[in-house]
């Protein structure tokens, strides 16, 4: 096949020929009857004179009126079954110009095709007065001709899920297809405006699509895997991954311009619904106006001063789920070259884009971050996945639209009601810092442009500098570092490993050493799955991976217990003594320096009786205690803080062999009291000291505090207490989960406590008012009698409120 | 010709594709399915809640071939599918009356 350079002039000469031969049948079956009042009209595709090799021809037969045509359908049958036989796909129509003047709800397209109609032979008077009414009917049908044409686009839109992005796209449907070239052009032609330049994009797929039909033989559109490799040479491109990009690129020039076009329309042909939505303006502030659902930038020249404008930006979006308007995206896009300088040299935006992910339309921000270009501004590394096919059966994306689908993915989880699904999202709000979530997700496939096999490793290489050129502390690098590694383990495991096998649960434990890492690596595992084609999470395959997280999960709680620091030979007396016994846990979450500092302050325990440190952690405080233990000591602790009016967030509370106890907790002070009043920090630490020395009664000083209102039964969390004696050999697991409140936990340790049983482990989590507490206990060194259990368990119920 | 229906353990399939396509079977259809036998399901525990798995997530892999081959397609599937443990899985064998292979009329052992 040779290649046909000019599309448009392929196109006019096969209409030509076309037209040559409907004039001829025309002549010779038609006129005979028809000396007037009957005239020939080429409409859509061949009206505009753009027929592709397979296309149908549209034709429109205008008629005088109805009975004119009905006295002679033999000569119109004998005129249309010749052009049928002579091997063109015909689509033709009968109407009369009034017929052609009323607006079709139900048939969209006979409107739109006059769009392009044109006049072929026949009566002249009555084409005139055709063509007279026309323009008075597109002026007075504006709306309802625009709304009908958004409707039935965004339609076709959402079958093809909104994007461009197909790894075998119908060039002619699919979103950025030649219709979305059709539709742009009419939208501008019906609010009589200017259609923007998208001819490249119309040039490049108006020349695949002759090319496709060509090689198909028929109106074929689809463009294949097989299509691609000879669309590739036929293009004398160097090869076909290469050449799908510039499709992509073509396509998503036509995407852009049909949803910018589409949006004009609505804004414009809707006053109503306008008004509606501009409640929204009040979210204006001195950056940026929001009017008509889109913020604007006050002043697009500032980029180029204040470079992180763009970061602002996307931060609003991501707050208010309102997009950029047109204006605002082109004059970021322009300001790209300015802030890929900026960026380059490291720049501490880590708490702005942080920011950016933590909000509820993060992935939306995203997506308009990669559109304009910021993404890879901010992350050169990006480019290597920019429109990168992976050619296999069950990707459906491109791997940068994999990537933020994957994003989408994560955000689709908030507000979901399906049974199956619900305990993911439980999962992402028991997340501490869903952010480093969705930038493990941003990176963890970027290694596939440059790695054959272990993309996640390259991935990792590429991620890590990166990270660091933005500012990211060590300990979210080293999370996110985890995720990007591990990202294709739970798939792995799911795929080959037993699930009732023990053996396997103790793998996935040891792969992800703590609960907040199983957590963080089961929703990247949900998400990267979910995005690879609209259907890859099925309720199965949502199973069998929630199946792994619990079987991790439990053997991650059972190992608090049960797997022990051992007496380390090489390391210091005193740092050997004090490691020894203390759970797995602790060595898995302390960095070597908060180590140090709890070896300081045993050091100070052993002259002292109590050592203790305060201090303030991101937004909250943090309480560190050493001492030894004894009854009630965990409780007395809780109960202080709760007398401080403070609220604990985390709590942790460890033994080693020698019976000394390391307890942490994280609470948030609502007043600010700490803070504001310096000396009540000190007055704080002293009170401590006091109730931990046995020197003041914990009940003294909450007798004064009003109790806390019992949590409402109609509360999210139902209070479950449940107990495990199975978890270790040599002390029973209490789990709770309850809505979390003020004082709670105080109430909690002392129920177990009057019980007379010793709190050997505790770890306490708070996300979303939900508390998540599970206590190791034992009594009188073994695990407490079924008896006291009963007991205790009716007093946890009762301090939850259940 | 013969239609082997075998229900098996999720992580084996890997290993029966593999031993398969060693015998030179390579077509077949697969699909995520539930159930139990005599395996029944069992009970997980999380956060204190008691969690039923009764209906255990296996695969279910179908393939049909010619009568001269099925005892050697059955062995080498139940050889790679075997833990030797409870729930790994079932094989079902029916008689198939016709192919017929869609593009081009090929019939009997021809449109396998």
């Amino acid at each position: 096949m040779p290649p046909c350079n000019d599309p448009i002039r392929a196109l006019a000469e096969r209409t030509a020929l076309v037209d040559g031969m409907v004039e001829g049948f025309a002549r010779e079956r038609l006129w005979p009857s028809f000396p007037a009042g009957l005239t020939l009209m080429a409409v859509g595709g061949y009206g505009r004179r753009h027929l592709f090799p397979y296309s149908d021809v549209d034709l429109l037969l205008l008629v005088e009126s109805s009975r004119l045509a009905q006295d002679a359908p033999d000569a119109i049958s004998a005129f249309i079954r010749a052009l049928w036989d002579s091997g063109l796909r015909l689509s033709h129509s009968v109407r009369t110009p009034e017929e052609c003047a009323e607006i079709h709800d139900q048939n969209i397209e006979l409107n739109v095709s006059l769009l392009d109609q044109r006049f072929l032979a026949g009566d002249r008077a009555l084409y005139a007065r055709f063509a007279e009414r026309l323009p008075r009917f597109l002026h007075a049908q504006r709306d309802p001709l625009m709304r009908n044409l958004t409707t039935l686009s965004r339609e076709r839109h959402r079958k093809y899920q909104n994007t461009y992005y197909h790894l075998e796209p119908n060039i002619k449907d699919t979103p950025g297809g030649l219709r979305d070239y059709q539709l742009v052009r009419w939208l501008a032609q019906i609010r009589s405006v200017e259609a923007p330049q998208i001819e490249p994009a119309f040039l490049f797929l108006a020349r695949l699509r002759c090319f496709l039909h060509s090689r198909a033989g028929r109106d074929q559109n689809a463009l294949t895997f097989d299509a691609q490799e000879q669309a590739a040479v036929y293009f004398a491109a160097p090869g076909a991954a290469q050449w799908m990009r510039d499709y992509f690129r073509h396509a998503r020039d036509l995407y852009r311009a049909a949803v910018r076009e589409m949006e004009s329309s609505e804004a414009q042909s809707s006053s109503l619904l306008a008004q509606f939505k501009d409640w929204r303006t009040r979210l204006s502030n001195t950056d940026f106006s929001v009017a008509r659902e889109r913020v604007h930038l006050r002043a697009p020249h500032a980029l180029e001063a204040d470079p992180e404008l763009a970061l602002r930006l996307f931060q609003f979006v991501a707050r208010h789920g309102i997009r950029p308007s047109a204006a605002a995206e082109q004059s970021v896009a322009a300001a790209v070259p300015q802030l890929a300088q900026w960026f380059s040299t490291p720049q501490p935006v880590w708490p702005a884009l942080k920011e950016i992910l933590s909000l509820p339309y993060a992935a939306e921000a995203v997506r308009g971050m990669q559109e304009t270009g910021v993404l890879r501004a901010l992350f050169p590394e990006m480019a290597q996945i920019e429109c990168l096919v992976i050619r296999d059966f069950y990707h459906r994306y491109t791997v940068d639209e994999h990537t933020l689908v994957a994003l989408q993915a994560v955000e689709g989880l908030r507000g979901t009601r399906e049974p199956a699904v619900k305990r993911y999202t439980d999962l992402l709000s028991e997340m501490e810092e869903p952010a480093l979530l969705l930038c493990a997700l941003l990176f963890h496939d970027v290694g596939k442009g440059a790695a054959n096999g272990a993309h996640a490793e390259a991935s990792l290489r590429a991620a890590e500098p990166a990270l660091e050129r933005i500012g990211m502390p060590r300990a979210e690098r080293d999370l996110v570092g985890f995720l990007i590694r591990q990202h294709l383990e739970m798939s792995a495991v799911m795929n080959s490993r037993d699930l009732q096998d023990p053996a396997t649960a103790r793998h996935m434990a040891a792969r992800v050493e703590t609960v907040e890492r199983l957590k963080a690596l089961t929703l990247m595992t949900y998400a990267d799955i979910s995005a690879v084609n609209p259907s890859a999470m099925t309720p199965w395959r949502a199973e069998v991976l929630w199946q792994l997280y619990l079987l991790a999960y439990n053997e991650l709680t059972r190992e608090l217990e049960t797997s022990r620091i051992p007496s380390v030979p090489s390391e210091t007396p005193q740092k050997r003594a004090f490691l020894a016994g203390l759970p797995t846990r602790y060595a898995r979450t302390h960095t070597a320096e908060e180590i140090d500092a709890h070896l300081g302050l045993d050091g100070v325990f052993r002259q002292r009786g109590v050592a203790l440190s305060l201090e303030k952690v991101a937004a909250a405080w943090r309480l560190t205690l050493v001492t030894a233990d004894r009854p009630f000591l965990f409780a007395s602790v809780a109960g202080t803080l709760s007398s401080f009016g403070m609220n604990i967030l985390k709590a942790e509370a460890f033994s080693n062999s020698q019976g000394t106890v390391l307890d942490t907790f994280t609470f948030a002070d609502p007043t600010r009291t700490l803070e504001l009043n310096p000396t009540e920090m000190d007055r704080l630490r002293l009170t401590v000291e006091r109730v931990v020395l046995g020197r003041l009664d914990v009940r003294q000083l909450l007798q004064n505090r009003p109790k806390p209102a019992p949590p409402s039964r109609n509360s999210e969390v139902r209070p479950t207490v449940s107990f495990n004696p199975e978890a270790s050999d040599s002390a029973t697991l209490i789990e709770i989960v309850a809505q979390d409140r003020p004082g709670l936990l105080y109430d909690l340790a002392a129920a177990i406590s009057a019980e007379g049983c010793n709190i050997e482990v505790v770890l306490i989590d708070t996300e979303a008012h939900k508390a998540i507490d599970v206590f190791y206990v034992t009594a009188g060194g073994r695990k407490p009698e079924t008896a006291q259990l009963e007991k205790l368990g009716g007093a946890l119920q009762q301090a939850c409120g259940g | 010709m013969k239609k082997i229906e075998a229900i098996i353990q999720p992580f084996k399939l890997d290993e029966v594709k593999e031993a398969l396509a060693g015998i030179g079977v390579d077509g077949m259809t697969i699909s995520e399915v539930r159930g139990h036998g005599r395996q029944k399901g069992h009970k997980e525990v999380y956060r204190g809640r008691e969690y039923t798995v009764d209906l255990l997530p296996k695969l279910k892999i179908e393939v049909v071939v010619a009568d001269s081959r099925y005892e050697e397609l059955v062995k080498t599937l139940t050889n790679a599918a075997r833990t030797g443990k409870i729930g790994d899985g079932k094989i079902f064998v029916y008689d198939v009356a016709e192919a017929i292979r869609i593009r081009n009329d090929d019939r009997g052992d021809a449109a396998l």
